[in-house]
């Protein structure tokens, strides 16, 4: 599985498609937090996490979307499935290469806890680290599963625009199931449904800096089905 | 030994292949022959597992395919239609990638390499490389880790004729020790290199024994078997 894991991880490296993605998304997620820091008044992280599922709602997409449906429309995938390795192993081998990706770019924004840290200095206040650090985690758990999202899309198809779109869409109902728009406009019974399966409302227990075990199991139960529907969608070969 | 019993593989209740069944005994060169849509490739892919049967049994040294998929894969080598390799890879690149996958030693693929004939393309990107030579990557490929059974789908489509004897050659010399099953639109290649001939039509198996000896005879069978149906 290694050996894919790397095959898959060179792609994005020899390719500037991977570089362009992911400096991209450096830059957006460094501005739009850096944009209103004074404006906020405090020493928290918490804004840019916030942010975060917003830019991962079209950052994990175009990461994504060419993994399985390229493969697909170039029927590279017979030739990878006629070589001695299973379905599990070529899902988790692009899984694991994407989850690396994206971890990448997370460290290209640990430019703003550090300088937040050198500012507060100076001004006497504290910065909670465990918190930020905790932040991280349901940051990756986030990614981790609109990754898995994504894989399942891009195998349901041999076209990279609607990977990209349903994925999209998709996670962006998801992120607005707990939005303040979402408890203006449906019942609140329904609302607070919905608001459960939300990977936002899970990700605000990490944000806070607790590591709730519920939200854990949500993640990783929406990582693991997803990734098994890939899985199952790529045994289905007719 | 290669076995097909009473196999039907149906898509969307069209049969792509209608109750086959055949013996493939070890060292033979099957020249496999018929129109397009015949159900050549899926019959292929059956073998190779990619497939899994809508009825009847196929088995390989009494292992079935699909479920020991990828014990059976070691021992194959496949060249799939219209070889698709991932074209932004280096030639030594991909050939390592497919060594490493079949957990074979770095020596080996410098014997195959030699054998195809690649070294002077080995830090070229096979997107760069003409359509001979991407041919001999993917049947590079498909040499790797020393398989017992060798399947190649039309493996000359589209080559010039030097390049289509080049392939030939190849196809002879490696059949010395392995079971060669091998499709093709070109009949004159079955006359040159294959030991037993195999006719599908509309997924069923209309011929499957000697060529003809005379030449020109495959083409005079083909057609009249072809036609008929």
């Amino acid at each position: 599985m290694f050996t894919l894991y790397k095959k898959e991880l060179a792609y994005y490296l020899n390719n500037s498609i991977g570089y362009i993605v992911i400096i991209l998304f450096a830059i957006f997620a460094n501005f739009l937090y850096v944009k209103d820091i004074f404006v906020v008044g405090s020493a928290s992280m918490r804004p840019f996490f916030n942010i975060l599922p917003w830019l991962l709602m079209v950052f994990v997409p175009a990461l994504c979307m060419r993994s399985i449906a390229e493969e697909k429309r170039t029927n590279t995938i017979e030739l990878l499935l006629t070589l001695p390795v299973s379905e599990t192993q070529v899902v988790l081998a692009k899984y694991l290469a994407l989850l690396t990706l994206t971890g990448v770019s997370f460290v290209l924004t640990m430019g703003l806890p550090v300088s937040l840290f050198f500012l507060t200095k100076s001004n006497l206040s504290n910065l909670y680290i465990p918190e930020i650090l905790v932040g991280y985690v349901g940051s990756i758990l986030i990614a981790s599963a609109f990754i898995s999202l994504s894989l399942f899309f891009s195998s349901k198809t041999k076209n990279q625009v609607v990977a990209f779109l349903s994925s999209a869409v998709i996670l962006f109902f998801l992120i607005i199931f707990s939005s303040d728009f979402a408890s203006s406009v449906l019942p609140k019974a329904l609302q607070d449904r919905l608001n459960y399966l939300s990977p936002v409302y899970h990700l605000q227990n990490f944000i806070k800096g607790l590591v709730d075990l519920r939200s854990l199991f949500y993640f990783l139960s929406f990582t693991v089905a997803f990734l098994f529907m890939t899985i199952i969608e790529l045994e289905k070969r007719e | 030994m290669i076995q097909f019993q009473q196999v039907t593989k149906k898509f969307h209740n069209m049969s792509a292949v209608d109750s086959v069944s055949l013996q493939i005994k070890p060292g033979e060169i099957i020249g496999f022959l018929g129109p397009n849509g015949a159900g050549k490739t899926t019959t292929m892919r059956l073998l190779l597992g990619y497939l899994r049967p809508s009825s009847g049994a196929v088995s390989i040294e009494k292992k079935d395919p699909h479920r020991q998929r990828i014990a059976i894969l070691k021992m194959i080598g496949y060249l799939p239609e219209n070889n698709p390799l991932y074209l932004e890879m280096k030639v030594a690149e991909y050939l390592q990638f497919v060594a490493s996958i079949k957990e074979v030693k770095k020596e080996q693929i410098q014997s195959v390499v030699e054998q195809v004939a690649l070294d002077e393309v080995l830090e070229t990107k096979i997107e760069e490389l003409s359509r001979g030579f991407k041919q001999r990557v993917g049947l590079a490929a498909a040499l790797i880790g020393e398989p017992k059974i060798l399947i190649l789908d039309e493996p000359t489509s589209g080559l010039d004729p030097i390049e289509q004897d080049r392939i030939k050659d190849l196809i002879k010399k490696m059949a010395k020790k392995k079971t060669v099953i091998f499709s093709t639109h070109i009949l004159s290649e079955v006359e040159d290199v294959a030991t037993r001939l195999m006719i599908i039509n509309q997924g069923q198996i209309v011929y499957d024994g000697e060529k003809p000896k005379k030449a020109g005879g495959v083409e005079k069978l083909f057609k009249k078997l072809v036609k008929k149906e």
